[in-house]
């Protein structure tokens, strides 16, 4: 619990690199402009553009080096949650609210959307005067290709069959390890297809497709087609007079 | 006395018959073998598994499902520990100290203390249903939405009280966790709420989906940076399938607390039974003598909830049978094959359909006896799994999750939605947050946010209400109370801190 928590009294609290803080800093600053651009199409925006605007202000702070980050990990963690809150106001700002003593269905999501970013703000004040562990550098290469592996496999799974999509998820996902084998990976990934097919094809009965359809290359493409179309549309819904 | 009697053994001698046993045998087998997959959930084990029953007379049928039930939450018990994916809701705490015992080499202790202690709290929960079935069904009655509400928030300074670290990161994981618990449809109007349009959200984010992400694919790109010595799930020697005397005599007190409160709770129509395993966890937690231990391999840390679940399970049979109403997914499945069986859920099912009753009730003990039988040799069997090296167990279970989410809603976008949650799984390890307490924030939110409103309503706008309804303000001071013994830590090392300056 709390006792065994306040994290590196002992650990010497080197300070940041300029170029951490210049990252962090800029990726807190960016995001926060977005969502004080995105109040501009909801009703009422006042309560998020304000706190969208303060946290701009800290993002420009945090380059700017004013800012004291003495606890990475809290500080922007702290942070994130409060953007993420901004955005849960933003969001649901156009669900209705109270109507007299009955709850709408705006009231409970921007409820606890501020009581998030005032815990966000709360855990960032703590990172910014009490020392913290630095955050661990983000590695890419495994979990870029573990999700691409995953991806693999949502878009392959339906155009392609069971069959092609488990084996090729299989295939780079065990790429991300640096302890791959070749052979090795090619046989296991054989072996784990079969035997997914065989548990959730004929035990279990699942409807599975496990051959590629017809014109499968064309089901793909139609996939990719409706996502960004999808992804337009959305667009277009936050920013009126796109076409 | 000899009531109860009467109507257990109208219940036994209706379920046992060799032909019932075999059918339970059978049940339970499957139901752990698929449960056992990581991707495969609770729910859709039972899902999945059942078709199989429908060709079979009402009772055989109900024998067997009730095997896959059991099978399928100690599948689900069983991921949790090895690979530290819950299966479901109540897997959530198993996860934390269960996958910390196989790390050290123990988790054949852990699975078979969760597998008796399991069996224990059913025995105990049967007789429970047998003797106290109607006055039980009158005190869940004394739940209005207030106490609901006070029971949910109850429940989640629980889930911030079992977390590890910060207390107040804690509480802000629950609250995002209640936020995305809010994505879907609204309760009352139907109108998206925070969906963007998107058709695939409109259910809500489904649990299934951020569990997997988060705790699975999290997990595997956790472990991928890390140097290859450290990455075996199984790092030090496995030592001994079975739990050892100490072993038991340690975890005989979390299994009996456990067991009262999951019994309690779970006869609370509507999600007494998923606070059960965590309010069992952090009871052991807050009475141990050195609480410490606990998320870094404590036995009583996986005895206590698992005891508490199934104790949960067997009494929330009270209000489903009783009152209709399902606690959760899983049970919803069983009732509606039960109802294809022909036991319809009322307050008259307990006199008019008696055989039928307690042959169900008789049923569920007999699946819980099947599971321990054939999952005691089974142990070592997982446990040998363990030992697949890492570069060829990631990709499997990857491919598991992926394979299992999508059979949930053949929806591509939900397995998308994992992925995403990987990432910010993996965001949630480098800033040490926890993930537990979002997920049971998670599910706890549409509960809360229902009985808040519905409290309110019934109020007309009166907030003090949840104070001055005794039992729902006794449950609001127990919170608060809690959560100051919490924070009073922190508050006095702050104290020390100023004072020395």
């Amino acid at each position: 619990m709390a006792e065994d928590v306040q994290p590196s009294r002992n650990a010497p609290h080197v300070d940041e690199p300029p170029t951490d803080r210049l990252r962090g800093g800029l990726i807190i600053t960016v995001v926060s402009v977005l969502l004080v651009l995105a109040t501009f199409y909801i009703s009422s925006p006042t309560v998020p553009r304000v706190m969208a605007i303060l946290v701009a202000v800290v993002g420009v702070g945090i380059i700017a080096g004013l800012v004291p980050v003495r606890g990475p990990q809290d500080f922007y963690g702290g942070l994130a949650l409060v953007l993420l809150g901004i955005f849960a106001i933003i969001a649901s700002a156009e669900l209705p609210g109270q109507r007299g003593f009955a709850f709408g269905p705006g009231t409970a999501p921007r409820l606890f959307a501020i009581i998030l970013a005032g815990l966000g703000a709360a855990i960032t004040l703590v990172g910014m005067f009490s020392d913290g562990p630095r955050i661990e550098k983000y590695k890419i290469r495994g979990p870029a290709l573990v999700i691409f592996a995953i991806s693999l496999f949502a878009a392959l799974i339906r155009p392609f069959g069971l069959v092609i999509a488990t084996y090729l998820a299989f295939i780079v996902s065990i790429t991300g390890s640096k302890e791959m084998r070749w052979i090795e990976s090619l046989i296991a990934a054989a072996a784990m297809t079969v035997g997914c097919v065989l548990l959730f094809v004929y035990l279990l009965n699942l409807p599975f497709q496990l051959w590629p359809q017809a014109n499968a290359p064309q089901l793909l493409l139609n996939q990719f087609a409706d996502l960004f179309k999808n992804v337009f549309l959305l667009l277009q819904k936050l920013v009126p007079g796109l076409k | 006395m000899s009531e109860l009697l009467s109507n257990l053994a109208l219940g036994f001698g209706v379920a046992f018959s060799p032909m019932n046993i075999l059918f339970c045998l059978l049940g339970a087998l499957v139901g752990t073998l698929v449960g056992v997959l990581p991707g495969i959930g609770t729910v859709a084990t039972i899902a999945m598994l059942l078709p199989i029953t429908f060709g079979l007379p009402p009772v055989g049928a109900l024998i067997m499902l009730a095997g896959i039930y059991y099978g399928a939450q100690y599948g689900g018990s069983t991921t949790s520990v090895l690979v530290n994916i819950p299966g479901e809701a109540t897997s959530v705490v198993t996860c934390l100290d269960g996958h910390q015992m196989a790390r050290q080499g123990r988790a054949g202790a852990a699975l078979a203390i969760a597998a008796i202690g399991s069996f224990f709290a059913g025995c105990v929960a049967t007789v429970l249903v047998a003797a106290l079935g109607a006055p039980l069904t009158s005190l869940a009655l004394l739940f209005g939405p207030a106490e609901y509400f006070s029971l949910m928030v109850l429940g989640l300074i629980f889930a911030v009280v079992l977390a590890k670290g910060s207390v107040v990161k804690a509480i802000a994981m629950v609250m995002t966790g209640l936020l995305m618990s809010m994505v879907g449809s609204d309760l009352e109007t139907g109108a998206g709420r925070m969906t963007f349009d998107i058709a695939e959200l409109a259910d809500g984010i489904g649990f299934t989906n951020i569990a997997m992400g988060v705790f699975g694919f999290a997990e595997i790109i956790r472990n991928l940076e890390l140097p290859s010595e450290s990455r075996d799930i199984v790092s030090s020697k496995v030592t001994g399938l079975m739990p050892t005397r100490k072993d038991l005599i340690d975890s005989s007190g979390a299994i009996a607390r456990g067991t009262v409160l999951g019994s309690l709770l779970g006869i609370l129509p509507g999600g007494g039974a998923v606070i059960a395993s965590f309010a069992a966890y952090t009871f052991e937690k807050r009475i141990s003598r050195d609480p410490s231990r606990f998320g870094k391999g404590a036995i009583e840390g996986v005895a206590a909830p698992e005891s508490a679940n199934n104790a949960a399970a067997q009494t929330a049979f009270i209000p489903l049978l009783t009152l209709g109403i399902p606690p959760n997914a899983v049970m919803a499945l069983m009732v509606g094959a039960m109802t294809i069986h022909g036991i319809v859920p009322g307050p008259q099912v307990m006199t008019k359909q008696p055989e039928l009753f307690w042959g169900m009730i008789a049923s569920m003990w007999l699946g819980n006896l099947m599971l321990v039988i054939i999952n005691l040799p089974l142990v070592g069997v997982w446990v040998t799994l363990l030992r697949v090296p890492y570069r060829l167990l990631f990709p499997s279970i990857i491919v598991f999750c992926c394979i299992g989410i999508y059979s949930i809603n053949n929806s591509p976008t939900d397995v998308m939605i994992s992925a995403m949650y990987g990432v910010v799984g993996y965001w949630l390890i480098k800033h040490d947050f926890e993930a537990a307490p979002m997920l049971l924030g998670f599910v706890l939110g549409p509960l809360m946010e229902e009985n808040l409103r519905r409290a309110m309503l019934i109020a007309r706008g009166d907030a003090t209400v949840f104070f001055t309804r005794p039992i729902s303000g006794g449950l609001l001071a127990v919170s608060i109370l809690l959560l100051i013994l919490a924070l009073l830590p922190m508050i006095r090392k702050r104290r020390e801190e100023v004072f020395v300056e």
